[in-house]
Formats: C-alpha cells, structure tokens, sequence
C-alpha cells in the first residue's frame, strides 16, 4: 500500500520542528552556519542535513504586505524517481509502500544521483583523488536500516514531532483526497492559485505539498522531470550496449565454426 | 624458416601495459555498469583501483611517445592513412575470415586494416575516456560525461571483444599472438599477411 506524507504549507509555522527531528533521530550532526540575510538556516541540504525548511519572504510594500512562505526541501519519493533510474549499484531502490530508501552498504559514492535528481536532494562528499568520502545520503522517509521507523508502525520523525499539524503521514490514497479537499477550498477561498504538488509531478511523489500558491511562488520546481539524458542512458544506451556486444559475440562465435570447417574441408582436398 | 621482427620490445612492453590497465580500467568499470556485478565495487574501493589503473593508461602512452616520439608518430600515421587497398580488403574479409579463400586479399602494410582500424578505436575511445574520466575525476559527475564514457565502453568492448578472438582463437591469424609476445613472425606469415611491407622489408634489407 503506497504511503506519503503530506506537508500542509498553509499550516506550517517554519519552527524547524522537524529540521531538528530528523537530525535527532539519524543522528546528524549541528552545522555551522552564518547569517546569510535570511532566517533559512542552513543555507543549503549537506551529508548532516537531509531535511531543511526554506524561508521565501514576499511582498513587503506599501500596498503588499509581507508574507512568508515555508516549503519542506527534502526528497520527494518520486515514483520515477531519477535517482533509482541511475543508481548502478542497487542502492537507492523503492519500496513497496513507494518511498525511496537507501542501503548504504551497497552505495559506492560514485555521485550519479547527485547528478540527476530532478530536485538535487541527494548529497555526498567526495576525494577527489579517490572518489571515497562520505556516502551518499539523503532522506529516506525513516526506512534506513537500524533506524527504521516505518516498518516498526512509527511515523517519520519529522511527522511525529510536527506541532501544527502541517504534516501527517499516511496511505497516500487517503491524504491525496484529503488534500484535493483542501485545495480546491483553498481556491475558493481567495487563493486562486493554490495548487497540490506532488500530485502527478515525476509520476507521482510521496511526499505531498498543500499550497496556497504556485509551486513557483514557493521555490519549488515547476513540472519536474526525469532528465532525458537518464532515461537515454539507462533505457536506451545501456540496452543497445548489451545487445551490440551480444551480437558481436554470437557472430564470433558463428565465425569460428564457419570458418574452421571451411578451412579444414578445403585442406582435406 | 627466416623470422621477421615486426615489433621492439618497448612496443611490446606498450601493449601489454595497456591490456593490464584496460583490463583493470574494464572490470571496476563494470562493477559501476552491472547490477549484478556491483558488490564487486566493495563499496567503492574499486573506484580507487579505476582511478589508479586511469593514471597508467595516460602515463605510460605519454612516456612512450615522448621517448619515441618516430615511431610513435610513424603508428598514427599509419593507423589514420587509408587508401583504396583498405576499401578492397574491408570487403574481401568477411569473406576471408569466415574461412574463404585468400586471393581476393589486397595485400598489407605492416598492419592491416582491421588491425588500422582497431588502433583507431583504440585512440578515439581512449581520448573519450580519458577526457570525460578527468572531467568525473575533477569536476564531479556531469549527464554528458558519464554517457559518453558509456558510449566509448560499449563500442571499445564491443571492438575487443573482436580483437581478442582473433587474435587468440582465428586459425588465419596463427601468428599474431607470437609477433605480440616474441616480436617475431615468419617470413611465410609476413609474406601472405603483411605482401606490402614484406617487400618494404626486403627492399630495405638489400639496400644495407
Ligand atoms: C580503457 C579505459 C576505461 C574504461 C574501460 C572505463 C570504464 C568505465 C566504466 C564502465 C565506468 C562505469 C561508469 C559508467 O557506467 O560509465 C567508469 C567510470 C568512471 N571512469 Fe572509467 N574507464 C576507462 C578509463 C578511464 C579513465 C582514463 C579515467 C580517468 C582519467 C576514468 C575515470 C572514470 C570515472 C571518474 C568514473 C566514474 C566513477 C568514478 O567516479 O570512479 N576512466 N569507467
Ligand atoms: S527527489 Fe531526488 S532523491 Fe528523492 S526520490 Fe526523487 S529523484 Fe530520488
Ligand atoms: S552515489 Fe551511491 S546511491 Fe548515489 S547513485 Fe551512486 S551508488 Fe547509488
């Protein structure tokens, strides 16, 4: 049964709650931070930092007043998810419930998620020499091994300690409808632009943004995709390559017993 | 029966160092291709094998060329000169390979085209890996990169696949193996392989 979690911007504070959860429980570490002309802190998702709120203020004129405008910045559990597209090794892999976990045992680091994630979510960090260094991480809806919330009837903790109520955690059926609900009284209700992401975005994310604006307005990307090139690479090259090398191989094959009875019968002459 | 040298030693060295490294190159670099293989990745220590073994594939041609800078020059010359013999013997080979006979053969320098046109895709994927390799190396992987390198993997394996089963198994190509190991081979073989050059050969040799 797929899963989601739903992230009501409408009713989320920005109070990091859940910023801090995540480290709590994944056992992340503080990072150093400077004031960088914005309460969004850390300025940006690392290896400690898998969940972060962004902080976007608008308006602020005379004639518009300010307003602020919270979005969760974690992995969205694509249902095409780019990522697992490219992952060579088997290490990012979707569960059945839908969300993307990652076995790091199996990762190698060699960045290919980093690369095509729609959402640049994935981090690591990498010798340049070696290409060896922190593996690859990100946010797994709390399904990592040894930390697994999910599977032991937890919710994720982001969800758990969330006091507004901005995120919930359930069937993904359920929240969907839930979340129409909201949305269409949004738009109704003097936000004509209110939008549910998450929806139909790369198949169909399992994590769900309630919005009372446009995706954009939110700093979130608008009509996500996964990268032509991935799906060039993994579902068109990559096949090619084993058939063009199989064929090769089959002809060889042919050849030499073509070619050593031609050669023996003529000898035999 | 008269031995032909038809290649030195160091070219021999040069071989053999690039099918250590290519084979090291080919094998971390499936682990990184195949799911099946990729516990063979150790959790990424093999990278630093493909890394290493990248460096002896740049390093070694570089030092070869720069203390041979002739007869370096004198092979790509020779790999990128084609004429109309290459176009004749590119269709007369199926033909000979699969076990036909060999009057229809132009005759050859001292590589013929198939072997030309191997050393061609050996430098062009070779530069493609070593460029797109370096750009993954130190910039960070980048879609275009990796996808090339792919490419060069697919159509340099696919290419290797053919070079090493004629090389080791073909019945015509009795003696190539030896001229890679020993740097020789026998006048009969020269003669019916490589006509062109044997009479470069001879010529040569009644001049001194
Ligand atoms: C005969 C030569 C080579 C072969 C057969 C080869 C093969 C491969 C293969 C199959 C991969 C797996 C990734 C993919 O699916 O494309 C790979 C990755 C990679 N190769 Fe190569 N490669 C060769 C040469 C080089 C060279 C010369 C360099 C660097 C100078 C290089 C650097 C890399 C890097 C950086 C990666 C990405 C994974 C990583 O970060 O370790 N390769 N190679
Ligand atoms: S958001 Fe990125 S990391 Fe998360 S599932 Fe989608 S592609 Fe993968
Ligand atoms: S860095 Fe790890 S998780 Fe990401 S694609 Fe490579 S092996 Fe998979």
């Amino acid at each position: 049964m797929a899963k989601a979690i739903l992230y009501d911007a409408t009713k989320c504070t920005g109070c990091r709650g859940c910023q801090v959860a995540c480290k709590n429980w994944n056992g992340l570490e503080a990072v150093e931070t400077y004031n960088w002309g914005s309460y969004e802190n850390p300025k940006d998702l690392s290896t400690q930092t898998w969940l972060k709120m962004r902080f976007i203020e608008k308006g602020g004129t005379e004639t518009d007043n300010m307003r602020w405008l919270f979005a969760r910045q974690s992995c969205m559990h694509c249902t095409d998810a780019a990522c697992v597209k490219v992952c060579p090794t088997g290490a990012l892999h979707i569960r059945t419930d839908g969300f993307v976990a990652l076995d790091k045992d199996k990762c190698t680091n060699c960045g290919y998620c980093v690369e095509f994630c729609p959402f640049s979510i994935p981090r690591l960090d990498a010798s340049l020499i070696s290409g060896i260094g922190d593996k690859a991480t990100k946010c797994t809806a709390c399904t990592t091994a040894g930390l697994n919330r999910i599977d032991n009837g937890y919710q994720p903790a982001c969800v758990n300690t969330c006091p507004t109520g901005a995120l919930t955690f359930g069937d993904r059926e359920t929240l969907l409808s839930a979340a129409q609900d909201k949305v269409a009284a949004l738009k109704s209700n003097s936000h004509p632009n209110a939008y549910l992401y998450g929806e139909n975005e790369v198949g169909g994310t399992h994590v769900l943004y309630i919005l009372d604006d446009t995706p954009k307005a939110y700093g979130l990307i608008e009509d996500p995709k996964v990268p032509a090139a991935a799906t060039a690479w993994q579902d068109i090259i990559k096949p090619l390559g084993y058939g063009i090398v199989g064929v090769v191989g089959l002809g060889l094959i042919l050849n030499i017993m073509v070619a050593r009875a031609r050669i023996i019968s003529r000898e035999e002459k | 029966m008269k031995d032909i040298e038809r290649f030195r030693k160091r070219a021999i060295f040069h071989h053999w160092w690039i099918v250590l490294c290519s084979f090291l190159l080919a094998v971390t670099g499936l682990f990184m291709f195949m799911e099946t293989l990729s516990p063979g990745a150790m959790g990424g220590y093999s990278r630093i094998i493909h890394r290493f073994a990248a460096l002896g594939f740049v390093a070694v041609p570089i030092i070869y060329f720069v203390l041979n800078p002739k007869t370096s020059l004198e092979w790509l010359k020779e790999a990128f000169t084609w004429n109309t013999d290459d176009i004749g013997w590119l269709q007369a080979a199926p033909e000979y390979y699969f076990g036909g006979p060999e009057e229809n053969m132009p005759p050859q320098g001292r590589s013929n085209t198939g072997q030309k046109l191997w050393m061609v895709v050996v430098i062009i994927t070779g530069v493609v890996f070593v460029i797109t390799g370096a750009v993954m190396m130190f910039s960070g992987v980048s879609g275009v990169a990796v996808i090339l390198h792919d490419i060069a993997f697919i159509a340099g394996g696919a290419m290797f696949l053919v070079h090493f089963f004629l090389a080791v198994f073909h019945p015509r190509m009795s003696e190539a193996m030896r001229s890679m190991i020993t740097g020789k081979a026998s006048e009969d073989y020269v003669k019916s392989h490589h006509g062109k050059w044997y009479e470069e050969v001879v010529a040569k040799g009644e001049q001194s």
